[in-house]
């Protein structure tokens, strides 16, 4: 029952590729396939081939042979199978069919032949089983690294606080101080320059990483907005009356001064708000921004059903100058007829209705500019989706309490639609009053104890094509099961049931049309299951 | 043997066309490049695989390819790690092996499964316990691993770790480890590998584990449920008392819904127990699986199963002959042929009647659809019911009447065997005579073929033996003739026009296919004559004047002169024996000159210019011989004619009856061991490491044979006839060979001794191989101390039966003086083609159709000083290691000439085949010719250059 090799031959015996699985010498197993040429016959209706000590079963591959050579004892049947296994493998790795594109992806095919013969024992595997095997795309992997990226920003942050920490006390300390800067700067530049340089790279650094990264992405993006924040008003400071004595925090400063100085262009400090707020969003920057949001109240029932499922989106426009604001809008809906849009008392409907162009009716009055109090500017759409629908619902949650002796096992897993990647996802479960944090017997992501509110959380970061179910199972003392009840969860997602995009921006007085930049999230704003 | 040469893992065919230099790969390797990087390790490893070691490219891969996240690097780098040389010379692991242990253990802590899968399966080829030991805790580790893929490999490694040589040190508790794990694993792959650890290395636990879940083991996986099947076998063997437990296990894993379980059931209840029950749901098992099996390996790897039950347990195999009969339901030859060899060595005198009626059935069965392989088959029926019926001679009556009716077949090779087997019956069914003959003569006139219709007239003149029977067998000779004479002076005029146009056709034809010499029957050499080879193809240009010509008028107008003395001959005979039966004179001289009428104008037809070739000197002897006979009979020719013909004929039944049975009984007798034969104590055989159990296991037997490491000892006095001197006794270096032929490979064990007084440094043997020869590996340095000695081991790859020379020479610098190398050339070592030539036989059928197809032909001329024919060919078959496939009835006798046909077959399975022709000159020498053929030119020439170096004989 053992699988000596599996290899693959030319037609003419020339051994491509042949990975063995029990210890043979090399002479030995050459030889065995520099013989196998010469026993295939030709005409014949079977495909395998016995010698005094070994069996070769074999199939032919347009000019090739796979072939499996095990000892004469071997099942038959289960060769059979394996073969067709590797036959099947094979075309999946090697486009062409022939030596040179068997010799081209020789070590793929050794990896697939590893993951179905296992020390020459079969593995139940299929040809998808395979190729996942061997693609090796792991979750595990991703979550650890995401992990690990974070655990850096975090130790990055926390250094950037403690420096512009010291930064700030050091110019409380040296604000009295009076005495000419300019000209120590216009000396003593040059070599400042050289020596921060790596200072100033780390820095900026951690700035781009930040934002390519969800989740902490916004505590990281306004802590560096804070210190970069922070500048020009200290680079300000200077003049005002800064000794000749040069602090060391000042030094970074100092150092992107005189970069700027030089034109060089420091990305950070285009962010022209200092926005110290800890808003979900970061500060716009775009002349134009709209910001599509869709808030989600969902109840789910505990067995099944949806009691509730309500969605309600906003359009909002934030117009940064005056002379971008005589502007229309030109958006694009997904076209789902359950969702009822209404549009703002001033807008033209009957331009919306026939164009999908929102304008005011008054086309000779700007849009609101500047910073309105509200984070996320003039609100010129609304609309809202109700169903009853369980496919419609983009995260389930099913939580399985079941009491055995003194201790409740709760199994809790979700099931999230293919309608989006849900991000940040929380299911926050309350538990009973417990002196220690339940015991996780199995978790896919993360979990923390909430002791003062006795709740639970769990936490993925990203709920994508590769997680699309999950689980959770953890033990507390026996308890009644309504006591879990309601679960509540967060997310967020990036893209919404309306799939409202904007397509453009029509300047209504000519010229060209403002750049201008789209958000589009949809986040929870009650989402339980009771 | 002990095995000193190390496995090898992989192999990747490296073309040598576009050699990678060392320092590219390291340059590539040193890169950010990802894509690069790995195409050099790639490279790396191929060149590693073709022993070109490159030292300085281990720590360049330590510094720059072990840090790389990417997943595929890392994969390859393990492969390097598997091939790469981990320990010296000394077998002491090099120290810097101690650098990817650190590697290693990190990739079994990976947050990615995969690679923690992957760096387990790797241990698991590991063989060094100094690199294993430091990762033990995280393979340990890896058993309660989330997920499956790692937790199956894990327990794999653990599996390994424990049987290296000192695992059970290392991993003392690994069996209850694994034992624990197993009874809270629920993957079934996991499942499996953990019980195959159980199985191999603590046994009485996995039997524990057995028989505490044996309500259950219906619903385990495949694997699972195979393993166990091994675990019992295994058991069983060691233990035969506990069979009984384990019966009840394999009776219910007999309905596993998977086949390949069944089908190992089925060979586990075979080698459990031979009682009729076992055996009977064994073959049982065996016979469903033959029917619900529809791939052919499937259905001839079964059969071969029940084979080797037919020839255990045959009184339970015969009441499976129905059963097995089903089989031949497949379109496919072999399986047909192989469940008919099966059946007919089953059948007895109560099951004869149901087998035969089956394949009657399946006879009519062959005639409704005309497909090719039809006759094929056909064929075979009628050789099997040919089979039965002489067995069992009852049986004759109920199928020779089914079976004459394919006389007439298109098949000719069919039709042939269907005359032969009713010529046997009539001869040994006296009952049948009668029916038989009279349903010949109404068929005949359907024969179409020469060579049956040759044997139907011989019958025919044998066994007409009434009055009514003789005279409607002349009649009906006549009528298939047609009207006389065979051609007009018109048509001589006409056909000969006619001939003028078509004769080129023929002729062309001809000699495109019938130059070629052949072998004939009887051994001897002969070029075939058109006219048998024209025969079969429809006349061309003569047609009968009536519409209704005869089979034999057309088969002896297109030329068939054979056939034409043939039917001489049976009218002789038939008139002959008319007169003993027809009391009117003037009815018998009516019939003597009508026969006399037909043998002159085939003579003349022979002598006229109409038919392209004129009749020859045999037919034409044998005519003329006729139609002496009949213008003057006599007692005494009476008598040959009319009895010594059948004489000969019953004697050559018997004899071939005789030959059966002799090679039956020789057959049995091999299967026994002669009562002082040596008894092999396989624990007293020189393997080292294996348990007493292994070694009576045969399907470790098995599994050892196909791995290489378990070779038959040869006989140890020849041993030192392969000791080759390579270098003079007068060199500084004297070096010897020992020759050693495996199966593909040659081993040389070079003894070098150093004869000075110095030190002898870079000592190098360097070989060169000549003909389908490939050395293995490179040759390595030594250092050799004065007068002192050194074993030095070669391989050399065998790819054909091509005579090879090994060619070599030592080269080394004396110590005081590095700089001079001195060569010595060694002597040449030449393979012999008969390690790789064993005698084989097949039938002369298959003889014949190899040495027409065959392109190779090597003629020897006969120079020998052996005086005796017979002695000659025993010579010549002791000398090449062939079989004389000429029956030795046929050499007896004492005639001045042989022919012998001999037939070998080579271990790659190329046929070789020589004809012998000797005829002893007036001066008692013997002269002749030795002609060998073959597909490839190789053993054409050197079984040709063995034959003329031994020819000679005498020393």
């Amino acid at each position: 029952m053992v699988v000596l090799a599996a290899s693959v031959v030319s037609k003419s015996g020339k051994v491509l590729v042949s990975r063995q699985f029990v210890d043979m010498s090399r002479i030995r197993i050459e030889g065995l396939l520099a013989a196998f040429p010469k026993l295939v016959g030709t005409g014949k209706q079977h495909t395998y081939v016995e010698t005094e000590n070994v069996r070769y079963v074999y199939q032919p591959i347009e000019a090739l042979y796979l072939l499996l050579v095990t000892n004469k004892q071997s099942n038959i049947l289960e060769d059979l199978d394996t073969l067709r296994t590797l036959s099947k493998l094979v075309p999946e790795y090697s486009m062409s069919l022939d030596e040179e594109g068997i010799c081209k992806t020789a070590f793929e095919l050794i990896f697939a032949f590893d993951e179905v013969i296992a020390l020459g024992h079969k593995e139940n595997v299929t040809v998808a089983q395979v190729k996942q095997y061997c693609e090796m795309e792991s979750h595990e992997e991703k979550l650890h690294k995401l992990v690990m990226q974070s655990k850096i920003n975090e130790t990055k942050d926390v250094m950037k606080r403690k420096a512009s920490e010291i930064d700030k006390s050091k110019i409380e300390k040296n604000r009295g101080d009076k005495g000419g800067f300019m000209s120590l700067q216009s000396m003593g530049s040059g070599r400042i320059d050289s020596s921060f340089n790596d200072l100033s790279i780390s820095s900026t650094g951690s700035g781009f990483g930040s934002g390519s990264n969800f989740g902490l992405s916004t505590e990281v993006d306004s802590f560096s907005t804070k210190s970069k924040g922070r500048a020009p008003s200290a680079a300000t400071a200077p003049p005002k009356g800064l000794g000749m004595q040069l602090g060391k925090s000042q030094r970074t400063n100092q150092f992107l001064e005189s970069l700027k100085a030089e034109g060089e262009v420091i990305l950070e400090d285009v962010q022209p708000k200092a926005g110290q707020s800890r808003s979900a969003a970061p500060p716009p920057t775009d002349p134009v921004t709209l910001t599509v949001e869709e808030k989600l109240n969902v109840t789910l029932k505990r067995d099944g059903g949806v009691g509730n499922f309500d969605v309600q989106g906003t359009l909002s426009l934030q117009i940064l100058n005056q002379e971008d604001a005589h502007i229309q809008v030109q958006i694009e809906t997904g076209g789902n007829p359950s969702i009822l849009f209404k549009t703002h008392p001033n807008m033209n409907k009957e331009l919306f209705s026939n164009e999908n162009i929102l304008g005011l009716k008054d086309p000779n009055r700007p849009f609101p500019t500047g910073q309105t109090g509200d984070a996320s500017g003039v609100g010129l759409l609304k609309w809202r989706m109700q169903s009853t629908d369980e496919a419609m619902v983009p995260l389930t949650i099913n939580c399985w309490p079941s009491v055995s002796g003194s201790e409740t096992y709760v199994s809790i897993e979700y099931e999230a639609s293919a309608m989006f990647d849900l991000r940040n996802v929380v299911v926050s479960v309350p538990l009973p009053a417990l002196r220690e944090a339940p015991g996780v017997r199995q978790i896919d992501g993360e979990w923390r104890y909430d002791s003062r509110n006795s709740i639970l959380e769990w936490s993925i970061l990203l709920i994508d094509n590769s997680n699309r179910s999950g689980s959770m199972e953890f033990v507390v003392p026996a308890a009644d099961s309504s006591i879990f009840f309601p679960i509540s969860v967060r997310f967020s997602a990036t893209n919404t049931f309306s799939d409202l995009k904007v397509v453009n921006i029509l300047p209504l007085r000519g010229g060209t049309p403002p750049k201008f930049s789209q958000r589009t999230q949809l986040v929870t704003e009650n989402y339980q299951v009771v | 043997m002990e095995r000193t040469e190390k496995s090898c893992t992989l192999l990747v065919h490296f073309d040598k066309g576009t050699p990678a230099l060392a320092n590219e790969i390291k340059e590539a390797l040193e890169g950010n490049d990802i894509e690069v990087k790995i195409e050099a390790l790639k490279k790396a490893i191929m060149l590693l695989l073709n022993n070109e070691t490159i030292p300085q490219l281990f720590i360049t891969i330590i510094r720059y390819v072990l840090p790389s996240e990417d997943h595929t690097i890392q994969k390859l780098l393990l492969l390097y790690l598997e091939i790469i040389e981990k320990t010296d010379s000394k077998g002491k692991v090099l120290p810097e092996m101690i650098l990817i242990c650190q590697n290693l253990r990190n990739n079994l802590q990976h947050p990615n499964e995969f690679i923690r899968g992957v760096t387990l399966r790797f241990l698991c080829r590991l063989n060094e316990t100094e690199i294993v030991e430091p990762l033990l805790p995280s393979i340990l580790t890896n058993l309660e691993h989330r997920h499956p893929f790692v937790r199956r490999n894990a327990v794999l490694a653990v599996m390994s770790v424990y049987r290296l040589p000192q695992g059970e040190q290392l991993l003392d508790n690994a069996p209850e480890i694994v034992e624990k794990f197993l009874s809270t694993e629920q993957d079934p792959s996991s499942k499996r590998n953990a019980f195959l650890m159980l199985f191999t290395c603590a046994q009485d636990r996995a039997v524990n584990y057995l028989f505490t879940h044996i309500d259950r083991i219906n619903d385990w996986g495949e694997q699972l449920q195979m393993v166990v099947l091994e675990l019992i076998r295994k058991v069983c063997r060691a233990n035969k008392g506990e069979k009984g437990k384990y019966i009840k296990i394999i009776i219910s894993l007999l309905n596993a819904p998977s086949t390949a379980v069944v089908y190992e059931c089925a060979g586990t209840l075979v080698s459990l127990s031979s009682a009729p029950t076992a055996i009977r749901a064994a073959a049982n098992t065996y016979c469903q699986l033959l029917l619900s099996q529809s791939d052919n390996n499937v259905k001839l790897i079964v059969l071969d199963r029940l084979n080797e039950l037919r020839a255990l347990h045959r009184e339970i195999m015969i009441e499976m002959v129905m059963d097995v009969l089903r089989a031949l339901s497949s379109p496919n030859p072999d399986i047909r042929r192989k469940t008919l060899d099966i059946v007919l060595d089953l059948i007895t005198p109560r099951n004869v009647d149901e087998v035969v009626l089956t394949l009657k059935k399946e006879v009519v069965k062959t005639q409704g659809s005309e497909h090719e392989k039809n006759g094929e088959y056909r064929q075979m029926l009628v050789q099997a019911i040919h089979t039965c019926a002489i067995k069992f001679p009852e049986v004759a009556s109920t199928v020779v009447h089914l079976l004459m009716d394919f006389l007439g077949d298109t098949n000719v090779a069919s039709a042939i065997d269907v005359v032969v087997f009713v010529r046997e019956i009539i001869e040994t069914n006296p009952k049948l005579r009668v029916s038989i003959i009279t349903r010949l003569l109404d068929t005949f006139y359907q024969i179409r073929a020469s060579r049956v219709c040759s044997c139907a007239l011989w019958i025919i003149g044998e066994y007409c033996l009434s009055l009514s029977e003789v005279e409607s067998g002349i009649a009906t000779i006549k009528q298939c003739l047609g009207d006389l004479p065979f051609f007009t002076a018109t048509e001589e005029g006409e056909g000969q026009e006619s001939s003028k146009t078509s004769n080129p056709v023929t002729v062309s034809s001809t000699t495109v296919s019938s130059r070629r010499p052949v072998v004939l029957a009887d051994g001897t050499y002969a070029t075939q004559s058109a006219a048998l080879e024209t025969a079969m193809s429809p006349p061309t240009f003569v047609q009968g004047s009536l519409a209704s010509i005869g089979n034999l008028r057309s088969l002896i107008l297109s030329g068939d002169f054979f056939l034409g003395a043939v039917v001489a001959c049976t009218l002789t005979k038939l008139v002959l024996r008319l007169e003993e039966v027809q009391p009117s004179k003037v009815e018998v001289n009516k019939a003597t000159t009508q026969a006399l009428l037909i043998m002159v104008s085939m003579l003349q037809l022979g002598q006229s210019s109409a038919i392209p070739h004129p009749i020859d000197n045999d037919s034409h002897d044998r005519i003329v011989l006729c139609i002496r006979l009949l213008c003057n009979t006599g007692d005494e020719v009476r008598k040959i004619w009319l009895q010594s013909c059948r004489e000969s004929f019953v004697k050559m039944l018997a004899d071939k009856q005789l030959r059966e049975t002799e090679e039956k009984k020789a057959e049995a007798q091999i299967s026994n061991a002669q009562p002082d034969d040596l008894i092999d104590f396989y624990h007293l055989k020189s393997r080292k490491g294996m348990s007493q159990l292994e070694l009576e296991d045969e399907v470790q037997d098995d599994l050892k044979r196909a791995t290489g490491e378990f070779t038959k000892d040869g006989d140890d006095a020849f041993k030192l006839n392969r000791v080759l001197q390579l270098t003079g006794f007068s060199d500084p270096v004297y070096a010897e060979a020992y020759v050693t032929v495996h199966h593909y490979d040659i081993v040389l064990d070079v003894t070098v001794i150093n004869r000075t007084k110095e030190t002898l440094q870079n000592l190098c043997l360097e070989l060169a191989t000549m003909g389908d020869l490939k050395l293995v590996e490179r040759p390595q340095n030594y250092t050799l101390a004065p007068e002192s000695s050194k074993q030095i081991k070669a391989n050399i790859k065998v790819s054909s039966t091509e005579t090879g020379v090994i060619f070599g020479n030592i080269v080394y610098e004396a110590s005081s003086n590095v700089l001079d190398r001195t060569v010595i050339v060694l002597n040449d070592i030449h393979i012999d083609i008969m390690d790789y030539i064993s005698p084989a036989s097949c039938a002369d059928v298959a003889f014949r159709t190899m040495w027409a197809e065959f392109e190779w032909e090597n003629k020897v001329a006969v120079n020998t000083i052996i005086q005796d024919e017979k002695e000659f060919l025993n010579h010549i078959m002791k000398s090449t290691n062939m079989k004389c496939l000429t029956p030795t009835s046929a050499l007896e006798g004492d005639c001045g000439f042989l022919a012998a046909n001999l037939y070998a077959k080579s271990i790659f399975g190329e046929d070789a085949l020589v004809n012998l022709s000797v005829e002893k000159q007036a001066d008692g020498k013997l002269s002749g010719y030795i002609r060998i053929r073959s597909k490839t030119q190789g053993i054409a020439l050197s079984l040709g250059d063995k034959i003329t170096l031994k020819q000679k004989g005498g020393a």
